[in-house]
C-alpha cells in the first residue's frame, strides 16, 4: 500500500462496513462490542459517529484502520478488504499518545522517519516544520510533551497524524479533555484543514454539538451492544462558522431531533452498568 | 528551610565527631578508636599507595560486573517481556535461582573461578543481572500499546516499532534497575572479596578484623561509605541526563 493521496474529485465510497461486528472472547465468555452493522463513507465526507459510553464506536474505528479484524462480516476500503494495519488512515486517539521521550518536532516527524515514506531529511524538516507553524506550535518545537498543556499536545498529535497526509482521517474524541473555549479553535481549524484537503474523516464523539458542527452525517449508535439507531443528514451550508453555528436556527432544530434520538440510549447506557 | 539546615548538619556531625573521641578517652581505644587515629591510619594509607591497588580492584569488579549485569540484564529483559511463551517457561526458573541470596553464591563461585578478581565480577554481574531483568520485564510490560497502535497505522514495521517506542520505553525502567543495582554491585564485590581474594577493600576489611585493628577497620569503612555515595551519586546523574524529558515536579 503505498502512502496516500489526499482526494480525488471521484467521490464513491471510499469505507464500507458491510454487517461487520466484533466481539470479544476471554476465558469462556464473549463480550459483544458491535453488533454487525452496515455503513457506507463517501470520500471526502466527514462522518460523525455519536453514542454512549460503551456503544462500539472505538470499535468501529479500530476496524477501519486495521487493527482489529471483525468477526462478522466485512470491512473495506477503497474496494479492497482491510486485512492489516490500514496505512492510509490516520489514526487520532483519544489520549494523545505521544512519545515522552521527544520534543514537539522529533513526534511530528515520527511518521516520516519509517521506511514505509523514505523522505529525505531536508523535506521531512521541511514538512515537520510547516506542519507545526499549520496547528500553531511555532517557537515550541524543542519541548516536551511533559512541558506541554493538554490542548498543545492535541495540537501535536494533530500535526502528527496530518504529516504524513494521509487521505483519511479516524478520530476517537479527540478534543474531550479539553475546555470548551479551546475545542471551538480546534473543531474549526479540523474543519478547514479537513475542506481544504479534502479528508474522508470519520470522527467518534459523545457530544452531539460537536458532531453536527463539524459533519456531513451523523451516526447514532444505541447503547451496548451498538448498533446503528439513525443516520442523519447535516444539510447545513459550508464553510461552517464554527463559534456562531450554535446559535443559528437550522442547528438547533437538528439538536433537538437528534437529541431525542440519542437521550434514549445515553439513558439505557446508564442503566445497564 | 534549605539555607537554616546545613550549619545545623555540620553542627551535628562535629558533635558525633568529638563524642566519638570523648568515648575514645573514656573507654579506651582498643574497641572504639577514635577519629584522630582513623584520620592518622587513612593518611599513612594514602601517602604509602598500598591502598590505591585495593580500591582500584573492589572498583574494577564492580563496574566490570555492573556492565556485564546490566547488558545481559536487559537483553534478557526484552526477550522474556516480548515473548510470552518464553516467559512462561522460564519465569519459574528465574524466581527460584533469584529467591537464593546471591551472596550465598559466593563459596561455589570461588570454588569455580579461583580467588582473583573474576569471581567477584560473576557475583556482581549475577545480582545485577536479576535486578535489571525484571526492571526490564516491567518496562515492557508497561509500553503503551496505543503508541503501538498508532505506529502501526502510520505503516511502521516491527522492528521500527521496537526502536521507537518499545526500548526508549524500557530505558526508565532498565536506568531504574541499574540505579538499585549499583548499592548491591558494591555490596557483592566486598563480600566476595571478604571470604577470598588477592586483593580489594573487602580482603583489607577481613584481614583488620582478624588483627583486631579497628582503626583499620573504620578506616576502611569510610572508604566503603565514600565510595558508595559516589556510586549512588553516579547513578543519579547518569539517570538525570538520559532521562531529561522528564518534567522535574515542582
Amino acid at each position: 500500500m503505498g502512502i496516500g493521496m489526499a482526494g480525488d474529485a471521484a467521490s464513491g465510497t471510499m469505507i464500507s462496513l458491510r454487517s461487520a461486528g466484533k466481539q470479544f472472547s476471554a476465558r469462556g465468555t464473549t463480550l459483544r462490542a458491535l453488533q454487525p452493522l452496515t455503513l457506507d463513507i463517501n470520500a471526502q465526507e466527514f462522518v460523525a459517529v455519536v453514542g454512549p459510553s460503551g456503544c462500539g464506536k472505538s470499535t468501529i474505528l479500530n476496524l477501519i484502520a486495521g487493527l482489529l479484524r471483525p468477526s462478522e462480516g466485512s470491512v473495506r476500503y477503497d474496494g479492497s478488504e482491510v486485512t492489516g494495519p490500514n496505512v492510509r488512515v490516520g489514526y487520532m486517539t483519544q489520549k494523545d499518545t505521544l512519545l515522552p521521550w521527544r520534543n514537539v518536532r522529533d513526534n511530528v516527524g515520527l511518521a516520516l522517519e519509517l521506511r514505509i515514506r523514505s523522505a529525505s531529511r531536508e523535506a521531512a524538516a521541511a514538512r515537520v516544520a510547516q506542519m507545526i507553524e499549520l496547528v500553531g506550535l511555532a517557537g515550541f518545537e524543542r519541548h516536551y510533551p511533559a512541558e506541554l498543556s493538554g490542548g498543545m499536545r492535541k495540537r501535536t498529535a494533530l500535526a502528527r497524524t496530518l504529516i504524513y497526509e494521509p487521505e483519511t482521517l479516524l478520530m476517537d474524541e479527540p478534543f474531550g479533555a479539553l475546555d470548551a473555549q479551546l475545542r471551538l479553535l480546534l473543531m474549526d481549524q479540523l474543519q478547514r484543514l479537513t475542506q481544504l484537503r479534502r479528508i474522508t474523516v470519520v470522527f467518534v464523539t459523545h457530544d452531539l454539538a460537536e458532531a453536527i458542527a463539524l459533519a456531513d452525517r451523523v451516526v447514532i449508535m444505541s447503547a451496548r451492544p451498538g448498533q446503528i439507531r439513525r443516520i442523519r443528514e447535516v444539510p447545513l451550508p459550508r464553510p461552517r462558522d464554527i463559534f456562531k453555528l450554535r446559535f443559528t436556527e437550522e442547528f438547533a432544530q437538528l439538536y433537538e431531533e437528534l437529541w431525542n434520538e440519542l437521550k434514549d440510549e445515553v439513558a439505557k447506557g446508564t442503566d445497564n452498568r | 528551610m534549605q539555607r537554616s539546615a546545613l550549619p545545623w548538619q555540620i553542627a551535628f556531625g562535629a558533635g558525633l565527631l568529638v563524642a566519638w573521641y570523648a568515648c575514645g578517652l573514656l573507654f579506651g581505644v582498643a574497641w572504639i578508636s577514635s577519629p584522630a587515629l582513623v584520620a592518622g591510619k587513612l593518611a599513612g594509607w594514602l601517602s604509602s599507595g598500598a591502598i590505591y591497588a585495593h580500591i582500584m580492584t573492589t572498583v574494577t569488579e564492580m563496574v566490570t560486573g555492573l556492565l556485564v549485569g546490566v547488558v545481559l540484564g536487559a537483553m534478557c529483559g526484552l526477550l522474556l517481556g516480548m515473548s510470552r511463551l518464553v516467559a512462561t517457561v522460564l519465569r519459574p526458573i528465574v524466581f527460584a535461582v533469584y529467591s537464593v541470596p546471591l551472596v550465598s553464591l559466593a563459596p561455589l563461585l570461588l570454588m569455580i573461578f579461583g580467588i582473583d578478581m573474576l569471581p567477584k565480577i560473576v557475583l556482581v554481574a549475577t545480582v545485577v543481572f536479576f535486578l535489571v531483568l525484571f526492571n526490564t520485564m516491567k518496562g515492557v510490560e508497561m509500553v503503551d500499546p496505543d503508541m503501538v497502535d498508532v505506529l502501526k497505522v502510520m505503516g511502521a514495521q516491527w522492528h521500527e516499532s521496537f526502536r521507537k517506542v518499545l526500548l526508549p520505553g524500557c530505558m526508565v525502567w532498565i536506568l531504574s534497575g541499574v540505579k538499585v543495582a549499583l548499592p548491591f554491585a558494591l555490596v557483592a564485590a566486598t563480600v566476595g572479596e571478604m571470604m577470598a581474594a588477592r586483593r580489594g577493600l573487602g580482603l583489607v576489611l577481613s584481614e583488620s578484623g582478624q588483627k583486631f585493628d579497628v582503626t583499620a577497620i573504620y578506616a576502611v569503612l569510610l572508604i566503603l561509605t565514600v565510595l558508595g555515595l559516589v556510586v549512588a551519586e553516579t547513578g543519579a546523574r547518569l539517570e538525570s541526563s538520559l532521562l531529561r524529558w522528564r518534567r522535574k515536579s515542582d
